[in-house]
């Protein structure tokens, strides 16, 4: 899917205030939207699990909840949400902390603006990425819902490639019945051969077929 | 919480004068601050009499001391405590804000100087008092009135130091000692009439709203202990340094307290109390057993007369000679912890300097930041006249505050004088020898060698000179410290060139790399773990500032590197 960008969103925590109006102008000047937050505790109060690209822009050194202690509690709540850490030069041991914890970057204070706007894209595309996997798996796992019991059996067996004697043979149903629920398993799915099949249903679930 | 796991709790020593709860309502600031300024550490106050704080710095419980001047002193003397901020009053110096009054009853007319307190009752709070007896009997004695013989009396009655005032006014004694502007502040609570009381010797000191009866000394300082983690000491300093005053309480670069040590030295008292021992009934006393069996001696053998006189003779004189060495080498010990005070002030600044430019590149960048952004928004078009004005207002702000972070350096490097005298270069090499073989523990041989023939004079700033070759053997020192011990040695090499003088510190350890020289005097380029980098740019300014030159090179005939400087010599006129 296509974003504009304006309809991704960069989450900026920052203690302080000039550092926050800084990086507002900054980004703003390239189109994302930015929402400030004043601290870690404020931002949690807001969020919600992403519906479009996102980003967090997060201070490492916060005076009462850091940004590390904001990260486990967001893991906690399972917000997957791109993370980028803002470091002094003196915080390399918590920058690492936090890459282990699954942050997608750190950027070092004080900034080079270029850093900044190429890390806080590569942080959206991820998102949006994710956002994207997100939305097909939704649609396969649609599309499979409409299978009768049946149907799911012989479906599964036709995704691995077993011809009808065989599935006949499995699920102990006439060879002609097995060519029925397979015609209506590709129409119900809307594809055309066994592939295809196997595909959506790896989309919908990558372990479907183990 | 997971901030936890980066630091853990930091303990601050407070010396509780006035029971806990005022010492917990007084210094509450300093923790509410530290623990903001530093999250990742969790500061907590322990509240201590004098014994109990002893023994807290004696089984390391505390990484932070708070104790007042005398105190401070007698515990960096016995555990080697050492302070990294004074406490800034407002309305007073740092330097002198705590002194001493002594009052009597006005309607006693004989009560006027300090000198006249021989033969009256005294009453004090306890022999160990910082301003509530030791600074008042300082100036007593200095005023021909030694308080521990000449008083008919002297009452020490504890604390708090109201019950002084109270004895005073009962008649219960002729004086009573007690801390500045306690008399006024009693007065201003309607407890007590200003009028009803006479302040001995008193005068007045600028900016100090009280009479007094003393001299002034430092106030309150805040100190490590040997085991306190550097890195913490440094980040608690520069957060006490920065300290607003609106966060209740601030602090200034440490104070000088060879005052306090003279005091403590003149009353023979705290880490001087050893100089009691040199009076002359000490002397007897601790020789007494010795005389005794010289007169067994004397009567038993009376043939010996001459040979045992003639002893006695020979150990007088001994006597006196240690005595003597005794005194030199006391003068000695002052001496180079005056230097030593002087240096830790200079690296205070140093690191200070590290710190505040980091400080300014924050509202640099930001400034970068903006401007840049002003341009690309330009680029692509989307230049508002509310974007202008917002970036404007916003690099105007950052610009104020680092012009004000620029006025906090000005104000901690008042500059000296630069001065410009003739020095005599081997006498600073052999002071600056001395210095660093006094500090270091495992100091390695020094060895001095002048070839400077009369006739050259160098005019400059001695302390500065010596700094610079302070800094040279310091890092010669440091950087071959993991070599076998005559490897480590050193020689400083005084001579002239052409029509300069060059001073060589001369190392045989392994030398610098091709690709550490050229960078060698850049500000921040350090070869040390724990160095700023920036040693060798200031005493390279130093140097060119006197119209020289410093340089290293490796030894042309053996291994190792000279780090050099010359310095213009004038003629003298024959």
């Amino acid at each position: 899917m296509n974003y504009q960008p304006e309809d991704c969103i960069v989450h900026v925590v920052d203690d302080d205030p000039g550092l926050r109006r800084s990086l507002r102008f900054l980004l703003d000047s390239v189109g994302w939207t930015v929402r400030l937050h004043a601290s870690a505790e404020e931002f949690l109060d807001v969020a919600v699990a992403p519906t479009l690209p996102s980003c967090l822009l997060l201070d490492i050194r916060m005076p009462s909840m850091s940004g590390l202690e904001l990260q486990q509690v967001l893991r906690e709540r399972g917000i997957a949400l791109p993370i980028l850490f803002m470091t002094g030069h003196a915080d390399v041991s918590m920058a690492v902390q936090a890459m282990k914890s699954g942050a997608i970057d750190f950027i070092e204070k004080p900034f080079n603006d270029q850093k900044v706007l190429d890390a806080v894209a590569a942080a959206i595309r991820h998102s949006a990425e994710a956002l994207d996997d997100e939305a097909r798996r939704r649609a396969a796992q649609a599309m499979l819902a409409q299978f009768s019991p049946r149907e799911r059996e012989v479906a599964h067996q036709v995704a691995q490639g077993l011809p009808n004697k065989q599935i006949a043979g499995n699920l102990n149903i006439s060879e002609k019945t097995v060519h029925i629920h397979r015609q209506h398993v590709m129409e119900k799915a809307g594809v055309s051969s066994a592939a295809e099949l196997a595909r959506l249903m790896l989309r919908a679930d990558p372990a479907a077929l183990d | 919480m997971l901030s936890k796991a980066f630091g853990g709790d930091v303990v601050i020593g407070v010396f509780a004068y006035q029971g806990e709860r005022a010492a917990a309502s007084d210094w509450s600031p300093v923790i509410r601050y530290l623990n903001q300024a530093l999250p990742t550490h969790h500061f907590r106050l322990d509240h201590y009499d004098a014994a109990g704080l002893r023994q807290a710095i004696a089984g390391n419980r505390v990484d932070l001391v708070i104790t007042n001047p005398g105190y401070y002193v007698t515990m960096e003397a016995e555990f080697g405590i050492s302070r990294i901020a004074t406490l800034d009053t407002e309305d007073s110096d740092p330097a002198r804000a705590l002194g001493s009054v002594v009052l009597a009853r006005a309607d006693q007319p004989a009560l006027r100087e300090l000198a006249d307190l021989a033969g009256k009752r005294v009453a004090a709070v306890a022999p160990e008092a910082f301003g509530g007896y030791l600074v008042a009997a300082r100036e007593m004695l200095s005023q021909g009135v030694d308080p521990e013989s000449d008083l008919k009396e002297i009452l020490f009655v504890g604390l708090p130091m109201t019950r002084i005032v109270e004895a005073v006014d009962a008649r219960e004694v002729d004086a009573g000692i007690v801390r500045t502007c306690l008399l006024e502040q009693m007065a201003s609570q309607g407890k007590i009439r200003l009028d009803d009381f006479r302040v001995l010797s008193a005068h007045q000191v600028p900016d100090l709203p009280c009479a007094v009866s003393t001299r002034l000394y430092p106030n309150w300082p805040i100190a490590v202990t040997r085991q306190t983690d550097p890195a913490l000491a440094k980040a608690v300093a520069r957060a006490l340094l920065a300290m607003p005053e609106s966060a209740g309480m601030s602090w200034a670069v440490p104070a000088d307290y060879q005052p306090v040590h003279e005091l403590f030295r003149e009353l023979r008292t705290g880490p001087y109390t050893y100089l009691r021992e040199i009076t002359p009934e000490g002397l007897v006393r601790r020789f007494w057993p010795w005389l005794l069996g010289l007169l067994a001696i004397l009567s038993g053998w009376i043939v010996h007369t001459v040979r045992v006189e003639h002893q006695v003779h020979r150990r007088t004189a001994e006597l006196r000679e240690s005595l003597a060495a005794r005194d030199q080498a006391e003068a000695k010990m002052r001496e180079s912890q005056e230097q030593m005070e002087h240096l830790s002030r200079l690296s205070v600044l140093g690191e200070l300097s590290g710190n505040l430019a980091h400080e300014i590149n924050q509202p640099l960048t930001t400034i970068g930041t903006y401007a840049r952004t002003v341009l690309r928004r330009q680029e692509s078009g989307n230049l508002t006249p509310a974007a202008i004005t917002e970036a404007s207002t916003e690099i105007a702000r950052e610009a104020e505050r680092a012009g004000g972070i620029v006025q906090r350096i000005r104000h901690f490097a008042r500059k000296r004088e630069a001065t410009r005298e003739a020095i005599r270069l081997a006498d600073i090499a052999e002071d600056a020898r001395r210095l660093i073989v006094g500090m270091l523990a495992r100091a390695p041989e020094v060895v001095i060698e002048n070839r400077l023939k009369d006739g050259c004079q160098v005019l400059a700033d001695g302390a500065q000179i010596q700094q610079v070759l302070l800094n040279l053997i310091k890092n010669a020192i440091d950087a071959n410290r993991d070599l076998p011990a005559d490897r480590q040695n050193l020689r400083i090499l005084i001579e002239p060139m052409d029509s300069r003088v060059a001073v060589h510190v001369i190392d045989q350890g392994v030398g610098l790399s091709a690709e550490q020289l050229p960078h060698l005097f850049e500000p921040f380029f350090t070869t040390k773990p724990d160095g700023l980098g920036l040693g060798l740019p200031i005493c390279k300014t130093i140097i060119e500032a006197h119209g020289g030159r410093l340089w290293a090179e490796p030894n042309q005939d053996s291994p190792g590197m000279r780090f050099s400087f010359s310095l213009p010599c004038h003629e003298l006129s024959a």
